[in-house]
């Protein structure tokens, strides 16, 4: 089960920290990059509450989420819809397209899966590449953010608009953890380490798999709606396969199955693209040898790692410090 | 135009040089997986690797030194992989192996725009080939058919080879269960290496002779690696019959889905890896049971 220990508190608080000063203080390149680093935190949440938790490895978030930035286009532009209705009926479009993916899927494991979640992202990619209604491989444009003007707020800047991005990943961690914390969570978490066992326990492996897919896919798709309003241009290109790659990669930088760690490797990864991209163009020959290494090294990621070397004992510590009677007392806050 | 048999054999020619193509690479994928339970994701950068190699060959020692040396000098690159990274890599998980070639992916694909530039080079067919051939009534690119040709002739081999003589009969025993193999007194690891190997050169190969009639550019390995996974994710892991069956599967229906519905060609192909997952979630033809 899910647990913060006082590490991952200690993390969160710091990258917390570090967003809202940047939030504050950044040009607009900074608050561009705060902002793709924003919403790639959501996607990574989202692929690890599956992959980490359910050991269900998917290569179709990105079309997730491509799904829920080309649903949420396509109702406000085309449909004309209030944008705040459209996203509502994105995301829910998108939870659907994944429980149903989730649904089908999980009977298949290991490489299998992998590869049955790449053919219905990819197919959502080519769908949507070759449709003439949502522009083909041109793309999608003028795609407007929330008006929020009636309570002063305009997301038009976009210091506002990051400050708010911030706030909505900031929920969605809790509905990630909560989903963990919950009987479903917990049901996950015991399918991925003994699948059989669960079933003989009487529980019905495949819907929980293709629940928590579903709530998954609400992550990925609030995390295209943002997607969407930030760039407010869509390509189909936000659907193909390498972005659901790299956010498996920066799930795999950040630690598997940690919540915390996802976060940490999003920052890391686009910090490195853009600090790498000013130096060289081949800056995916570094990532790709990072990767390497990391993975060789067998330590969960770069948080994994940091939380087996000091984990246990800032643990220790701080029990001793607070002389806390119990444990839960320590973990259960969210 | 669909009424004309002309049509139907040109189609079906297209649709068998496609194939072949794909056979030619997933043949060592799959066999490699069979064998060592290994994805190796970075087989389609060994791909564009041989077509690199072949392109700048092609220039200097002539069409035919090309296609020969490509395939040694990707086999070259295969064998320093397996020293360095893979063998370390065959005691951990999938996820870990899926991993780390994906991370070759990304290395491979930056060294190649490194050595060779970010422009697509272009490579020309030798004469003996370059012109048309006249066969069941179309006249057809000689060149493609060639390909066809190499290909059948390749599957033939590795048919023979797997069939009839003691190393496919030790790949075969391998591949069926690879502890009773080792105690039966097979070296397993090596009978890995030599399969990685010639997987390798298989790919080297495919990408030489895809040269002429592609551009090759640093991201072709990447265009070409979810066809192949395709193919032997529908004809089932680690069988040179799934193999051959996914690669005809995918080419037919890419080839004929292309000119008679274009406007689903695309997604019917994933359309149909999503109902084989479904129907048989292992394959139509898996080397295992």
């Amino acid at each position: 089960m899910f647990r913060h220990t006082p590490l991952r508190h200690a993390v969160l608080a710091i990258l917390a920290l570090a967003a809202l000063m940047q939030a504050f203080t950044a040009g607009y390149f900074g608050l561009e990059i705060l902002i793709e680093i924003l919403i790639l935190c959501m996607l990574v949440l989202a692929l690890d509450l599956v992959a980490g938790f359910g050991g269900m490895v998917s290569l179709c978030h990105g079309a997730l989420m491509g799904v829920g930035a080309y649903a949420f286009a396509a109702l406000a532009t085309l449909a004309g819809l209030d944008p705040w209705l459209a996203a509502l009926a994105a995301v829910a479009l998108t939870a659907a397209v994944a429980w149903v993916i989730g649904a089908i899927c999980a009977r298949s494991h290991g490489i299998y899966f992998i590869m049955a979640t790449l053919a219905f992202g990819q197919m959502a990619y080519s769908y949507v590449f070759e449709s003439p209604l949502f522009g083909g491989d041109d793309g999608m444009g003028g795609i407007d953010r929330f008006d929020l003007t009636a309570i002063g707020i305009d997301l038009n800047d976009s210091r506002t608009f990051a400050l708010f991005c911030l706030a909505v990943l900031g929920a969605v961690y809790l509905f990630a953890t909560a989903i963990l914390r919950s009987g479903l969570g917990r049901s996950l978490t015991g399918v991925m380490h003994n699948e059989k066992r669960m079933k003989a326990l009487g529980l019905n492996t495949w819907r929980i798999k293709a629940d928590v897919f579903g709530l998954s896919g609400i992550i990925a798709g609030i995390a295209g709606v943002l997607a969407a309003q930030h760039i407010m241009f869509i390509s189909p290109g936000l659907l193909n396969w390498t972005v659901s790659g790299e956010a498996l990669v920066v799930v795999i930088l950040g630690g598997l199955g940690t919540l915390v760690g996802p976060l940490v490797g999003a920052v890391a990864f686009v910090v490195m693209k853009h600090q790498l991209g000013e130096v060289t163009t081949y800056w995916h020959l570094v990532v790709g040898i990072v990767l390497i290494a990391v993975v060789m090294s067998r330590a969960n990621g770069i948080f994994g790692w940091a939380e087996a070397r000091w984990g246990a004992r800032l643990d220790r510590r701080l029990a001793d410090a607070t002389r806390s009677p119990t444990p839960e007392e320590v973990t259960s806050d969210a | 135009m669909t009424q004309d048999l002309s049509f139907w054999t040109l189609q079906t020619l297209n649709a068998l040089q496609l194939s072949m193509l794909l056979f030619l690479l997933s043949i060592g994928l799959t066999v490699i997986f069979g064998l060592m339970h290994f994805v190796n994701l970075a087989h389609g950068a060994l791909y564009a690797l041989g077509a690199y190699i072949a392109a700048t060959l092609a220039g200097t020692a002539g069409f035919w030194a090309a296609i020969l040396l490509a395939p040694l000098g990707v086999a070259l690159v295969g064998v320093v992989l397996y020293g360095g990274l893979i063998r370390r890599m065959r005691k951990s998980g999938p996820m870990a192996q899926v991993l780390v070639t994906f991370g070759l992916i990304f290395a491979l694909l930056d060294l190649t725009r490194i050595l060779w530039g970010d422009l697509a080079l272009a490579m020309s067919m030798p004469a003996v080939l370059s012109g048309q051939v006249d066969l069941l009534g179309v006249s057809y690119p000689a060149y493609r058919l060639f390909i066809i040709v190499l290909g059948a002739a390749i599957f033939a081999a590795l048919a023979l080879v797997l069939a009839r003589t003691q190393i496919g009969a030790m790949i075969r025993a391998g591949v069926d269960n690879d502890a009773m193999a080792a105690c039966l007194g097979i070296n397993v690891e090596r009978l890995f290496f030599v399969v990685f190997c010639v997987g390798c050169a298989l790919a080297g190969l495919a990408g030489a002779v895809a040269a002429p009639l592609l551009s090759v550019t640093p991201g072709m390995g990447l265009q070409i690696l979810i066809p192949t996974l395709i193919v032997i994710v529908i004809g089932g892991l680690g069988s040179l019959k799934g193999a051959i069956a996914g690669s005809l599967i995918y080419g037919f229906v890419q080839t004929f889905g292309a000119v008679l519905a274009p406007q689903l060609a695309s997604v019917l192909i994933y359309a149909l890896l999503a109902a084989v997952l479904v129907i048989k979630p292992v394959g139509l033809f898996p080397a295992k049971g």
